[in-house]
């Protein structure tokens, strides 16, 4: 009897690790929080290898790869997270055409984002509206969308005139918690963020021209301590293919194909 | 070194030190001296901002702050302004955050006063105001300084609650930990070294002239 249950203790903790690949882990930005696990289920469904995504901002990724993470892909909102690594030594793109690049996989819209209920309607206008008393961005010293915000401000030449009247967020999702929780009138957010179904229901968005700020390049690096380099260029490609892209268009990136 | 930071998070931890104390002394009082069953669902509450993540019981203060909320709108009306996102928001938000540490020392001191001296209190007439001011804070005087210490400590090291709340605005929510985070996250870890030196220096010191004023109290009681 005690063999017995030991037997099927052992079948039920050890065997599905022994016969499963262990799954890719990939290290997403967190804009790519309402994009990526549809994708990675129809990457299992095509070709069998399971991905699991961990969703933060670029820097804490960066930081925690940089400190022996276990991942195998890192896809972040910009390339200046994914170039660091690669100097570093710690991450590469071999196989792509220049081993020493992040492969850019897709590039981040900017959006002004209000709530319907509030009496301020998105649009470059309100940006200099006085009644805009709080603009929440979020980070410009780290988040690849605070950046492109405050390029965006300082191209409109209304930075300085904002700025006392600006909150800074941790990440793109708090920048939209801020103004959904209606602490802040308005915020620049992504627009992956602003066609989740919640804030899609909740407010409105006004899509920035891009012509105000550098384009927000996400940038895809191969961690170099991975064990599973084919599978990961097999995930490389299945998101760089045709179908993948147009879903990424979708979901509010603007496709690199 | 952001001194600016620095002066700010010293006001905040200052205010809020003095508000809890206020508001935890009658509170620990009534647990201690109270008879109501319900007071256990008192002391449950007080103790909860110990269950929550910080950054959740940011969250939600922020939500319960803002303008889609009756108290949020109510407090707008009468401060002018939207508590989220200004100092004032932070001292409710770390009064909130640090309360178990001002109430649980102080329950566990006022509770370990002799129940005699008490009810002889109580016998020659004195009213609760008097038995908490003659009888539990000069007799449970340590438990009023580690009270203090530890919400003062507390709100110096509080994080997850200004993150959510704060807005990170330099000179009224830039505390020093929302800081000392920045540089982290921003690589520029030489700066965060001499932050965090600046303050784990700062805290040792005084917290070292606090116990040695402590323990040679102790030393003369002895």
């Amino acid at each position: 009897m005690p063999h017995r249950f030991l037997i099927s203790l052992l079948a039920v903790l050890g065997l599905p690790s022994l016969l499963a690949q262990t799954p890719l882990r990939i290290a997403a930005a967190a804009d790519l929080e309402p994009v990526l696990p549809p994708i990675l289920e129809q990457f299992h469904e095509a070709t069998g290898i399971d991905a699991e995504a961990t969703c933060q901002a670029s820097a804490v990724l960066t930081t925690q790869i940089q400190n022996g993470a276990p991942f195998d892909l890192f896809l972040s909102a910009d390339l200046s997270y994914p170039k660091r690594l690669i100097d570093a030594g710690l991450a590469d793109t071999a196989g792509s055409s220049d081993s020493s690049t992040p492969i850019t996989y897709a590039k981040g819209t900017l959006v002004l984002w209000t709530r319907k209920d509030s009496q301020l309607s998105p649009s470059l206008d309100l940006l200099r509206d006085p009644h805009l008393k709080r603009l929440a961005i979020a980070n410009p010293e780290r988040a690849p969308y605070g950046r492109a915000a405050v390029a965006a401000l300082a191209n409109l030449k209304i930075y300085d005139e904002l700025k006392t009247r600006i909150v800074t967020a941790e990440n793109i999702a708090q920048t939209a918690q801020f103004v959904d929780s209606g602490n802040a009138d308005a915020g620049l957010i992504s627009l992956t963020s602003a066609l989740t179904p919640r804030l899609s229901a909740s407010g409105a968005y006004f899509v920035i021209p891009r012509d105000l700020y550098p384009p927000i390049e996400q940038g895809a690096v191969i961690v170099s301590n991975t064990s599973q380099r084919a599978a990961v260029h097999k995930l490389l490609d299945f998101l760089l293919s045709p179908p993948v892209q147009a879903q990424l268009a979708k979901s509010g990136l603007t496709p690199v194909k | 070194m952001d001194w600016q930071a620095l002066a700010l998070t010293l006001r905040l931890a200052t205010i809020t030190t003095a508000i809890l104390l206020v508001l935890s002394i009658p509170l620990s009082a009534l647990l201690v001296l109270g008879r109501s069953r319900w007071l256990a669902v008192l002391e449950a509450l007080a103790t909860l901002p110990l269950v929550l993540p910080p950054t959740v019981l940011g969250f939600f203060l922020l939500v319960l702050l803002g303008p889609r909320t009756a108290i949020g709108r109510g407090v707008t009306a009468l401060l002018g302004h939207p508590l989220a996102f200004s100092f004032s928001g932070l001292v409710v938000g770390s009064v909130i955050y640090s309360l178990p540490f001002a109430v649980q020392p102080l329950v566990a001191g006022f509770a370990a006063v002799e129940p005699a001296l008490v009810d002889a209190a109580r016998l020659l007439g004195a009213n609760p105001f008097r038995i908490v001011f003659t009888l539990f804070v000069p007799l449970a005087r340590r438990s009023l300084l580690a009270a203090a210490v530890l919400s003062f400590l507390h709100t110096v090291g509080e994080f997850g609650v200004v993150l959510m709340l704060g807005g990170d605005i330099p000179g009224a929510t830039r505390t020093l930990s929302i800081l000392l985070y920045n540089q982290v996250e921003n690589f520029d870890y030489a700066s965060a070294n001499r932050t965090a030196s600046i303050l784990l220096t700062l805290s040792v010191v005084a917290l070292a002239a606090i116990y040695s004023g402590n323990r040679k109290r102790r030393g003369s009681h002895a």
